[in-house]
């Protein structure tokens, strides 16, 4: 099943790369974005040593965090950003006579080759963070920061995959909804303390972006409200379990378009 | 003068049609100025003042920022790009109007509905956080006259890297990196004054300051005077330049259009 899915993705790949210019046009689009943000940082931060008492290096990998997971999405599960269109458009049909998972061949539709800069870039600065940073290395540390790393991607999936999914209810052509929620991801990419209580609250139960970027980087730095952070992996499964039951709902009440 | 008019009536109706998208695509913006002015409010919290600024300055700061950012979004920019990859520009060009002066007038149509949303985001500022420093009489004037030029200025930046879509496929790469270089340099994300000495005089006197730093620092009264009086020539000259510098790119990527059929 996941040999076919990297086939899938694989024709789509070769297709882009058919551009190749474009290629690296987009890398160069990604590349510049990520380091304007490391511009942005230390730009504040050669002014001030700390934003509520987080580094430059932490909200760096927080930052770098949000990249990955970002990254992940785009890279392998694109397609789930052209679901209200396939919605819309009752392509679903044909994916309900293939004997293959509807949502797989939903988010294996599209291929976003920014998604791979994001997740270098994004990785480059997660690895510098953590070379600057004295952390207490230990196995079980690195097992914890790999499990929070995987969970934050997790959580970052399953949120597009749920709001996308909701597309399913609403009838606009593109997922205004979805885009709307990630916009507020960005929220994420700094310390959640320095937010009011209801923007906390938003971002810590609401729409969990805060454990994509926040509660991991401090529960492997071992800063601030580290305890919260061993919650991620169950933040994870709760998000994907939701997603899910999302998606599976909206699929039944699917109509297709009779053609 | 009246069919350029049409065009700017045709993207003030389009705007209220397809508000939904046009909201959302300033909700970058929104949730940028959210997310900078929680980060400083705890930075300068207790009256401290780094940089120059303190609290009630980079508040008035940040609002600019966040109006400056909001108009001009880049609708007229994909509509533009569509039609120049699809092939449909062969339709523009056979109208008997110039075509820069066709999409800069519609870029003008769309604004009304942006500012409709500045003053809703700063009403509520207002609400919130009270009134934010204002600037006196004539300094107010130069402000409006700032905020004014960005406009055309914004308009001809965008052009400029649309036209790129004339040699590439690819419009996406060319609009992240023009945003990521102009949120910097424009100081739309952290005052210029913060950046080194180098960095920081040359993006004064880049075209990209007129895009924030210029009517932000003239409305918080950071710049007033002769000063302010020269930034804002610097934002004029730099909008005519682009616009005559964006004609003469034109005319050499027409020179390269192939449209197949129609």
């Amino acid at each position: 099943m996941i040999r076919l899915y990297g086939r899938l993705l694989g024709a789509h790949l070769r297709s882009l790369l058919e551009y190749e210019a474009d290629f690296w046009l987009m890398m160069f689009g990604t590349l510049m974005m990520q380091v304007v943000n490391v511009a942005f940082l230390s730009a504040i931060f050669a002014k001030v040593p700390h934003i509520n008492g987080w580094s430059f290096w932490a909200v760096v990998a927080m930052f770098g965090m949000v990249a990955v997971a970002e990254g992940v999405g785009s890279l392998f599960f694109e397609g789930m950003w052209n679901l209200a269109w396939q919605i819309n458009q009752g392509d679903l049909d044909y994916m309900m006579v293939r004997p293959y998972p509807i949502l797989l061949q939903v988010s294996s539709m599209q291929i976003g080759l920014n998604g791979l800069s994001n997740i270098v870039t994004g990785g480059l600065m997660l690895g510098f963070a953590v070379a600057n940073v004295d952390i207490a290395w230990s196995a079980g540390r690195v097992g914890l920061a790999l499990l929070v790393l995987l969970s934050a991607i997790v959580i970052k999936v399953a949120i597009n995959l749920g709001t996308n999914a909701v597309s399913f209810w609403m009838q606009s052509p593109s997922p205004l909804f979805a885009f709307a929620v990630h916009q507020v991801g960005d929220l994420a990419r700094f310390p959640l303390s320095v937010y009011p209580l209801a923007l906390k609250a938003a971002l810590g139960f609401v729409l969990p972006f805060a454990f994509v970027s926040f509660f991991p980087v401090s529960v492997v730095f071992g800063h601030g409200p580290a305890w919260v952070g061993l919650l991620t992996p169950l933040v994870a499964v709760y998000c994907a379990v939701v997603a899910w039951f999302v998606f599976s709902r909206g699929l039944r009440r699917y109509e297709g378009a009779g053609s | 003068m009246r069919a350029y008019r049409a065009f700017a009536r045709a993207t003030a109706l389009s705007a209220l049609a397809y508000r939904g998208s046009f909201l959302l695509s300033l909700g970058g913006v929104a949730f940028q100025l959210i997310a900078l002015l929680a980060v400083w409010r705890v930075l300068l919290d207790g009256g401290a003042n780094i940089g120059g600024f303190d609290w009630e300055h980079m508040r008035g700061y940040l609002l600019v920022a966040f109006a400056a950012g909001a108009l001009v979004g880049s609708f007229v920019d994909f509509r533009m790009s569509f039609r120049i990859r699809s092939g449909l520009i062969a339709l523009d060009l056979v109208k008997p109007v110039d075509y820069q002066r066709a999409r800069f007038w519609e870029t003008v149509g769309g604004v009304w509905i942006e500012i409709a949303v500045v003053v809703l985001v700063g009403g509520l500022a207002v609400v919130f956080g009270g009134l934010p420093v204002t600037p006196d009489g004539p300094e107010l004037a130069l402000f409006l006259c700032s905020m004014t030029l960005l406009v055309p200025l914004k308009f001809t930046v965008s052009y400029l890297s649309t036209l790129a879509c004339f040699w590439t496929e690819n419009f996406v790469g060319v609009l992240w990196a023009r945003q990521a270089v102009t949120a910097l340099l424009s100081g739309a994300l952290v005052p210029l004054a913060y950046f080194p000495d180098w960095l920081a005089t040359a993006a004064t006197w880049s075209p990209f300051a007129g895009l924030t730093s210029t009517p932000a620092l003239i409305f918080i009264g950071q710049v007033s005077g002769r000063e302010a009086v020269l930034l804002v020539a610097v934002q004029l000259g730099w909008a005519v330049v682009l616009w005559y510098a964006a004609r003469a790119l034109f005319r050499g990527a027409l020179r390269q259009l192939t449209v197949h059929g129609g």
